[in-house]
């Protein structure tokens, strides 16, 4: 309870001397990555034993493929989060971005270049929506994007225009979960999600701009007192957000020969739940993609095991939930020891 | 003194928010390596003209010079491009990042397109060692910082720019007073290097360890600057409040005989105090005074019932309690002005109206289902006029006024229903001298009606001057008390201890009388 300050240091050579030779920065990986990655392994060991066909290529290619887009969007759903802020939109997002895509594959015979392109497009012009009301409007995101997304879903649905998408041709394979989406094993989704995840932990961690994001979190007036352009960082992750809803909706459409019209929903549920479960504290300030990654990866392993061990599928939900409050618990107790030592 | 020469000179500004008018004129004149004072009650202007010339606001009409060059600030970025660095009251901080990566947001060290790290913190280090702080604090994460560790942070966060003027806004309201003095020799340090410092303060006794120069404001003017040498607190006070202080110090009986309406017997908990006496008669103020640390938050937080006692008593009238949540002291008798008023004293966005009547809503409804709008406003204006609350409102947003008005209108609260009990905890922090005065009175007046009040405060002169009998804690214990006739100098001396770092370890000095002696 005292708050007393530290005698000052000894000699000036000697505290620097320590200085150069202690760490820098803090760890790379969080402990909460590290339980995270404990309990992950310890489901796939149980996995393992209890339905052999779990730790086969076939089981594990589709979980891969699965995270795929929670997790890629996830990356861009951490820095909002890192910022305070929210994004319930991206289940409406990728449904707009999506039956564009697959529409225009049946109907205009698109490429994958072309695919690609249009839908990232569309993902980026809605998050940039979502970014200039929440970064120049001043009101609150989670308010914003529940607007937003009713108004997305809605296009979405006139552009489905009440029929299910079929017969899309396999333009997409190449991101999809056949033979053609993977290389030497490893499904081409996957591999571009861990791509885009590293390039992202390596920004928010080693860069100006990237740290602008927790500062943002942590106390956005004393951000902006200290020279950080809030604004902008908080418009481009709303953008980033958009821009990868708009890829992930590629991997999806990719998944199928067929898009129904509740494509995208509740995935904004599931991008949130793997961000939280990752770590990133929901107050703001505090995360990393590398835990969403896992967080994605624990949600798709419970799912799949659930099923393939022939439980009723609603356990996993029971589970997931069990997963956000202990997460979000963890963060609470964290900060309360925190205030308590003060 | 290396080089008293002008830095900044700001001449006739002018600053109005709407019909307000912050400012009607302002002249500051800052000298190199110099530590001016700039001081006046809440609501006199400092804040304003503190945020023009940090660019958080820009003035209307007037102009500043720095180094001799006409300047215009129009940003926070182009104040710290001069070198005008300013360390908020509340610490500006990111609780998740490192100190290091704190002092340098907004100017991080680059090297090819990433932070380079090890600059930084070689930076980081040397600032430290400027301000007597240990170099492992570099790689700390300041939410693991106490308060005070973040403050002398902020102060490294405003250097690393290479500041020439370091605006401290009221410092020295978070900080113990030991604190305070580390404080002190950080700025002693810094202005031989010759770093001008504008320091804020209500502490007016503070001034006279610190300060060169003094410019006083009030009602948004500057009335003057003055050599610190010119000066004395009481004379400060004149000038701040445009008027002659009569000390009010009168003489209030109190039955000694009396039962007591509040006991604390034997009162501990462990690790925070232990063998605590506290005895309080109607009509009685008696202020417990001890300094941060000393475990005097916490014999009040067990009386708010936020924490509980082990062993020992409370007795109210006689009759044992033991209160287990604000609510349910409030139920038992004890009315309660809790020590941060933001966080636990008021609802910001609401009211003045609703903040009095709220915990009063049994009383101000009809038949305890709906409010009685009509007794609600005239119990406001009452209490708006009784405590001379500068309002134009009841309606008015407690969260948009000064903090000794906020303060007023948390303390009318407790006042609605005449309280037999009042504890108030720190009952005037970072509130202006003028408010000051005010709350006093009403707490003497409530005493000459019948209530007991315990005043649970680090303010030294506050406890001295309120009080009819005066206790120090130290080392979570009360040790000595004092009568009216106590000064400052003892009692300090009393809480500050012979043996300076083991608070614990000296008796109750000799001479003066124990706990329950009383020279009341």
């Amino acid at each position: 309870m005292t708050t007393q300050i530290a005698p000052p240091a000894g000699g000036p050579g000697e505290s620097r001397e320590v200085s150069s030779r202690s760490r820098v920065l803090p760890s790379p990986i969080t402990g909460q990555e590290i339980v995270l990655i404990g309990v992950i392994a310890v489901l796939w060991v149980i996995l393992a034993f209890a339905t052999p066909a779990f730790m086969t290529a076939g089981s594990i290619q589709p979980l891969l493929g699965a995270v795929a887009p929670i997790a890629v969007i996830g990356i861009g759903m951490t820095v909002i989060i890192i910022t305070g802020g929210i994004d319930v939109s991206v289940g409406a997002i990728i449904m707009v971005c999506a039956v564009i895509v697959a529409k225009n594959l049946v109907s205009a015979g698109w490429s994958l270049p072309v695919a690609l392109l249009v839908s990232i497009a569309v993902g980026g012009l809605l998050g940039l929506i979502n970014g200039v009301l929440i970064a120049y409007g001043r009101v609150h995101a989670i308010i914003i994007t529940f607007g937003t997304a009713n108004i997305f879903q809605w296009l979405g649905l006139k552009i489905f225009n009440s029929t299910t998408v079929n017969s899309i041709p396999d333009t997409l394979a190449t991101l999809g979960n056949g033979e053609q989406g993977r290389t030497w094993g490893v499904p081409h989704a996957f591999a571009i999600t861990v791509i885009l995840l590293a390039i992202a932990w390596w920004y928010l961690r080693h860069t100006a701009g990237g740290r602008h994001f927790f500062a943002i979190g942590g106390d956005a007036q004393a951000a902006r007192l200290a020279g950080v352009r809030v604004q902008r960082r908080v418009l481009l992750a709303y953008l980033l957000t958009g821009l990868l809803a708009g890829l992930a909706s590629c991997f999806i459409v990719a998944q199928g020969s067929n898009l129904g019209q509740n494509v995208g929903t509740g995935k904004e549920l599931a991008v949130i739940a793997a961000v939280v479960i990752g770590g990133t504290s929901i107050m703001g300030g505090r995360g990393s993609v590398l835990g969403t990654l896992l967080g994605a990866l624990l949600v798709q392993t419970v799912t799949s095991g659930v099923t393939q061990l022939g439980w009723p599928s609603q356990l996993s939900d029971l589970f997931v939930g069990v997963a956000i409050i202990v997460a979000v618990g963890t963060d609470l107790i964290r900060e309360r020891a925190r205030r308590a030592r003060r | 003194m290396p080089d008293t020469g002008v830095r900044l000179q700001m001449t006739d500004i002018t600053k109005r928010f709407g019909a307000v008018r912050a400012i009607r004129h302002a002249d500051l004149t800052v000298h190199t390596g110099r530590v001016l004072a700039l001081v006046g009650e809440n609501g006199a202007g400092k804040s304003t003209l503190i945020k023009i010339l940090s660019g958080a606001e820009t003035s209307d009409s007037g102009s500043i010079e720095f180094e001799g060059a006409p300047v215009s600030i129009s940003s926070t970025n182009e104040a710290m491009g001069l070198g005008i660095a300013t360390v908020y009251q509340e610490p500006q901080l990111f609780a998740e990042l490192t100190v290091s990566e704190n002092i340098f947001t907004g100017r991080e060290i680059r090297k090819g397109g990433r932070i380079d790290w090890t600059a930084q913190n070689e930076r980081v280090v040397e600032l430290l060692e400027l301000l007597g702080l240990p170099a492992r604090y570099a790689t700390a994460t300041v939410g693991d910082l106490s308060i005070a560790e973040q403050q002398q942070v902020s102060i490294a966060k405003a250097l690393a720019g290479n500041a020439k003027i370091l605006i401290l806004d009221e410092p020295s309201a978070i900080l113990t007073d030991a604190e305070i003095d580390v404080l002190f020799t950080v700025i002693r340090r810094l202005t031989t290097t010759g770093v001008s410092v504008i320091y804020i303060s209500h502490r007016l006794d503070e001034l006279f360890k610190i300060a060169h120069e003094v410019t006083v404001m009030r009602d948004g003017r500057t009335v003057g600057t003055y050599p610190i040498e010119d000066l004395s607190v009481r004379k400060v006070v004149e000038l701040m409040v445009g008027g002659i202080l009569t000390e009010t110090h009168h003489e209030r009986h109190i039955d000694p005989t009396a039962t007591p309406r509040l006991e604390l017997d034997g009162l501990g908990r462990a690790g925070d105090f232990h063998d605590v006496n506290v005895v309080v008669r109607p009509g009685e103020i008696v202020a417990l005074y001890g300094l941060i640390g000393s475990g005097v938050s916490e014999i009040a937080a067990t009386l708010y019932g936020i924490e509980r006692a082990d062993v020992g008593e409370i007795r109210l009238d006689g009759k044992r309690i033991s209160p287990r949540s604000p609510g349910h002291a409030q139920r038992l008798g004890i009315a309660l002005l809790p020590a941060n008023r933001k966080l636990q004293g008021m609802f910001s966005f609401q009211s003045i109206a609703f903040n009095i009547s709220a915990g009063h809503l049994p009383l101000l409804s009809k038949g305890n289902l709906w409010m009685d709008r009509g007794r609600e406003r005239s119990v406001a204006r009452d209490m708006i006029k009784r405590l001379a609350v500068k309002t134009p409102s009841e309606r008015q947003a407690i969260g948009a006024m000064s903090g000794g008005n906020a303060q007023k209108v948390v303390l009318a609260r407790q006042l609605v229903e005449r309280p037999g009990l009042l504890v108030l905890a720190e009952p005037t922090q970072g509130v202006d001298v003028g408010a000051k005065e005010e709350i006093h009175k009403i707490i003497t007046e409530l005493a000459d009606e019948g209530t007991a009040v315990l005043v649970v405060t680090s303010d030294l002169p506050e406890a001295l001057r309120i009080s009819d009998r005066l206790q120090v804690v130290r080392g979570g214990t009360t040790t000595v008390e004092f009568g009216r006739d106590a000064t400052q100098v003892d009692v300090l001396a009393a809480a500050a201890g012979d043996v300076d770092n083991d608070p614990a370890a000296a008796p109750a000095a000799p001479g003066v009388s124990s706990t329950e002696g009383g020279q009341a």
